[in-house]
């Protein structure tokens, strides 16, 4: 296990500085959408809050982490605030795997088209994409989180942005429920599957889904996805731990302590390898570590995009 | 010898729900919790309710191992939310050692 004070204090100091908790170059980290041809100005935007596109760097530090939990040589991370923030952004894009930053970015390719063929009028403005903050809440640094958030909250209301349409379940709480607790301003959120609205095929596969804890427990949105795949014949029975007692992926620890993170995913994975069924989730977090963990895994929009006409 | 913090509790409130003093032990977090170890999150539950300030203090990292899947908070049947008062445990840790720079 690695220090929380000193991991939470460089989170902090990114997100002060960078406004993502890698301390990254926003440009480079955010570039999915260039080839997407996506209107940019309207009131209901798409808002990823680049969790998709920090997995990537989350993989790689990951791979790093591990090698030093529980040794000396942990301690040294304290150091990793001094690092001046260019040299972070271009230690972390070249540790960072391309092939990975490429199949997270169709992900996001997939979500606007999923919304495109289901008629869903939206606008993506890179510029006002923002990180939520949520891992400062997450991890009891309220003070940076509301400070960030207030950030994010004004610059969207600023830009006349009334409609949030999210692709993940950690940005979705955070805006939906935490934004207006704490920093006093609301949107309309919703997610992209609530807005999905695609025809059925011929398809009569069946899977099984990991529900996100957010959207199992703290949304109540686990039906969703569930209703929506089994509108298009995609048949995906609920297993025991689902819903509202879905089990977590161990996602969540990997900062603080990858080896946590990698026994909760296999645990994990065994439950929903139990179905025989190909597994799908439908949060980047839940993606990579269940991935990591061992599993065959397939994203919620990969499976929706085949049924784009 | 552990100090008591008799009204730990009431500075609790400031950084989050004021759940804690309704728990009454039954340990069904502990059964459902993922991590599965060190009576987690009732011992740290337990502490509140007696006034272990500086226990809490002590074994501060334990809280982060806390995935904040909410497992615990789902299924509590004293409706205390283990998971938020974890959370309320994580402010009052970091505003603690925050403290502790400026001084």
């Amino acid at each position: 296990m690695f220090s929380p004070q000193t991991i939470i204090e460089i989170l902090a100091d990114n997100v002060r500085k960078t406004r993502n908790p890698f301390g990254l170059n926003k440009t480079g980290l955010n570039s999915w959408w260039k080839n997407s041809n996506v209107n940019q100005t309207g009131d209901t935007l798409l808002f990823t809050g680049l969790m998709y596109q920090l997995v990537p760097y989350i993989k790689a530090t990951t791979k790093y982490l591990e090698k030093y939990e529980d040794t000396p040589k942990a301690d040294y991370i304290r150091y990793g605030k001094r690092i001046p923030k260019p040299l972070v952004n271009l230690g972390l894009k070249i540790i960072s795997s391309k092939e990975d930053k490429k199949y997270f970015n169709t992900l996001l390719c997939n979500i606007v088209k999923i919304l495109r063929s289901s008629d869903v009028s939206f606008a993506y403005n890179p510029e006002l994409d923002e990180y939520s903050g949520v891992l400062l809440y997450d991890m009891g640094d309220q003070e940076s989180f509301v400070t960030h958030a207030e950030y994010v909250a004004n610059k969207l209301q600023d830009a006349g942005i009334r409609k949030l349409i999210t692709v993940d379940p950690h940005t979705t709480y955070a805006v939906k429920v935490l934004y207006p607790k704490y920093t006093g301003i609301s949107f309309e959120v919703q997610t992209y599957f609530e807005l999905a609205r695609l025809k059925g095929g011929d398809s009569s596969s069946e899977v099984t889904l990991h529900d996100p804890c957010f959207y199992g427990r703290y949304l109540e949105l686990a039906d969703g996805p569930k209703d929506l795949l089994t509108g298009l014949g995609v048949s995906c029975d609920p297993i025991n731990t689902s819903g509202a007692f879905t089990s977590c992926c161990g996602g969540p620890a990997e900062s603080i302590s990858p080896k946590l993170a990698e026994e909760v995913g296999k645990r994990r994975v065994a439950e929903l390898q139990a179905t025989g069924r190909p597994i799908v989730a439908m949060c980047p977090i839940c993606l990579a570590n269940l991935q990591k963990a061992g599993a065959e895994v397939e994203d919620l929009s990969s499976v929706l995009v085949q049924f784009v006409s | 010898m552990t100090k008591i913090t008799p009204d730990f509790a009431e500075e609790l409130k400031k950084y989050g729900d004021d759940t804690a003093l309704i728990c009454f032990n039954c340990g069904t977090c502990v059964a459902i919790c993922p991590l599965v170890s060190e009576s987690f999150p009732r011992r740290l539950i337990r502490y509140i309710q007696i006034g272990a300030r500086d226990r809490i203090l002590e074994n501060a990292d334990d809280l982060w191992k806390c995935l904040h899947c909410g497992l615990c908070t789902q299924t509590c049947p004293r409706a205390a939310d283990p998971g938020e008062v974890i959370l309320s445990l994580k402010r009052f840790t970091v505003a603690n050692w925050r403290k502790s720079y400026n001084v």
